[in-house]
């Protein structure tokens, strides 16, 4: 089922968390709602799962073409999971899988083996079988979170919503159940929408990332197309590392030479650190003078922070280990620096 | 120190209740107590804890799911409200309440036109109660529920469940030690209560009096023995729900 929002506006008292905020997702497509805190992304799930509600008279939430904004959370058939999971602590897990069954009117209610089966098939799923006797305390964060996931699943929502999926857990399990959960939705192909302040998550398994700051919807896209063709600086910046840097720099710098022509520009250029190349001073051509001041080589890139010799501004620079080796940098070295790929914004956008 | 503390102003005083009580030897402790007045008075006070009690479990459960679990106008004004009960000296809250029901109070000429008794009766004794052990129930749910949150509940909505059922099937059952806790302290009080009932019950013996009121009749009457000895079943309700105050608490430590 296909989810759209149009124009969402929502307050808090004085404070807006979203203003005028459209949503589009397509049937089956993982979907990620990117953004720094406080930029109305949970706001925005929570009201497609009808856990709050838009202002009034401000926009529409349609589920597959039908408008569910005045529907309650019960009837709209979603699925949500909560960040810290919301399991019910005094219950088993198999009586939290089974809560959504459970509560039916009779007429609805499947029988107790029925709802047994489909709990232990749902276990099954989210391979946790075998667990259906233990409490919440009693799991690890991943299980939990996927024990959320299975009472969620229990009454067949046409739609998945997770609100920070990961974000309860520590790096590494987080990153092995990212994966799963790529793999999992591939399986179950359920419309799902999830909100995430980490990019490297979204990037690596969303089909769409729609990036949100400010009650604002900033850029809809792949994760490709957003990574590579920002629409607006803050999706530059929070995309990954970003050198802003002063215009004269550029204009003086990349493969036209070294003189500021323009020292009056205002406009900024932002580049990615492992979009500038490093030379040797010495080694001569063309590129900005710049004085390696701190080099920072644990992890798989080295990172190096350079000072431009002229606009004493500070860069950061990405070279793969072998590069450093081979240009045998210290620290006072001095190097030129060639920009690779800039990206430069109208003041209008500016932040 | 401390030790020493509690034991000249907690232990001690404790003792010479009990002491006191049996002074004049096992037989007099039952005369005084098996007294017909003395049996009204505990009979009244089980009547009053039996009705103010529940009332206020009822009334703090539902104030503190609307205070905690909701946004509405006017909260904040609920939840000093909630407080007032702590904040007014018992004695006015029964003079408040025999400003408004009395002979002379606002209510009183048409109560007495509908033959309706509340002030030095049994209905006053029982609504002064319930009004000064009102916080107890409130106060102890509202800061649990507020720290539990709203998820739980929300999730159970997402999930089909109505109102009712997670009201019974996920916040009851998260609430239920901190609930009984509450109770507890609202049965202590509930019985001890003796300011505002002395003001409303007009100390008619045998039909008015509770236990704080039939303790303090007979020690102006000089029957100290007497009075200790009612005193020591007070005091012994007091012991018994300090021992299920802490066995509570060592459950709820137990299941978090």
């Amino acid at each position: 089922m296909s989810i759209e929002a149009h124009g969402i506006r929502k307050k808090f008292g004085s404070y807006t968390a979203l203003d005028g905020v459209d949503l589009n997702a397509a049937q089956g497509k993982l979907v990620a709602l990117l953004g720094p805190s406080g930029s109305g992304k949970t706001t925005l799930l929570r009201i497609i799962a009808g856990l709050e509600f838009p202002d009034p008279g401000s926009g529409r939430v349609l589920f597959h073409g039908e408008d569910v904004t005045d529907l309650p959370a019960g009837k709209r058939k979603v699925g949500f999971v909560f960040q810290h999971y919301a399991l019910f602590k005094h219950m088993s897990v198999f009586d939290n899988v089974a809560f959504g069954l459970r509560v039916r009117r009779r007429s609805e209610r499947p029988s107790g083996a029925s709802i047994a089966e489909r709990v232990h098939r749902l276990l099954e799923l989210v391979q946790l079988d075998g667990l259906a006797g233990r409490y919440p305390s009693q799991l690890s964060g991943g299980e939990r979170q996927r024990v959320a996931l299975a009472r969620a699943l229990a009454v067949e929502p046409k739609v998945l919503l997770l609100d920070e999926p990961f974000g309860a857990l520590d790096a590494r399990v987080r990153k092995d159940l990212r994966r799963w959960l790529r793999r999992f939705h591939d399986e179950i192909q359920l419309t799902t929408i999830f909100v995430t302040h980490d990019q490297e998550e979204a990037l690596e398994i969303a089909d769409e990332v729609v990036i949100m700051n400010k009650a604002h919807v900033e850029q809809v896209g792949t994760p490709q197309q957003v990574y590579d063709k920002p629409a607006t600086p803050f999706v530059y910046q929070f995309l990954g590392n970003v050198n802003i840097l002063r215009a004269p720099a550029l204009v003086g710098g990349g493969r036209r030479g070294l003189q500021p022509e323009e020292p009056d520009h205002e406009g900024q250029i932002y580049v990615r650190p492992h979009d500038i190349e490093v030379t040797l001073h010495d080694a001569g051509g063309s590129g900005i003078s710049a004085i390696v001041r701190h080099i920072h080589a644990a992890g798989p890139q080295a990172r190096l922070m350079v000072e431009q010799v002229q606009t004493r501004e500070h860069v950061e620079v990405e070279i793969s280990r072998s590069e450093l080796t081979d240009l045998n940098l210290r620290v006072n070295d001095l190097v030129r620096l060639r920009l690779r790929q800039t990206h430069s914004f109208d003041e209008d956008y500016a932040i | 120190m401390a030790l020493v503390f509690l034991a000249c102003f907690l232990i001690l005083p404790l003792l010479v209740v009990f002491a006191q009580a049996f002074s004049k030897g096992g037989a007099f402790f039952l005369a005084a107590v098996r007294e017909p007045d003395a049996l009204a008075s505990i009979r009244l006070t089980l009547l009053t804890v039996a009705i103010a009690v529940p009332a206020n479990v009822v009334f703090g459960v539902a104030a503190a799911w609307a205070i905690t679990k909701f946004r509405f106008p006017g909260k904040s004004l609920l939840t000093t409200l909630i407080d007032l009960p702590f904040a007014v000296s018992p004695v006015i809250s029964g003079l408040i309440y025999v400003l408004v029901f009395g002979a002379q109070g606002w209510f009183g000429p048409w109560l007495i036109e509908h033959n309706i008794r509340i002030i030095f009766a049994v209905p006053g004794i029982i609504l002064a109660t319930t009004f000064v052990t009102f916080p107890f129930v409130a106060r102890e749910l509202i800061p649990l529920m507020q720290a539990q949150g709203t998820d739980e509940e929300y999730s159970a909505i997402t999930l089909g469940a109505s109102g009712w059922q997670t009201f019974w099937r996920v916040t009851l059952p998260n609430i239920r030690w901190g609930l009984l806790y509450g109770v507890i302290l609202c049965n202590a009080r509930a019985m001890g209560e003796f300011g505002a009932v002395s003001v409303v019950s007009g100390h008619i013996r045998g039909e008015t009096n509770t236990m704080p009121l039939h303790v303090e009749i007979l020690y102006n009457e000089y029957n100290i023995t007497g009075a200790f000895a009612v005193a020591s079943l007070l005091a012994l309700l007091a012991i018994a729900t300090l021992i299920l105050k802490s066995a509570v608490e060592w459950r709820q430590k137990g299941t978090t």
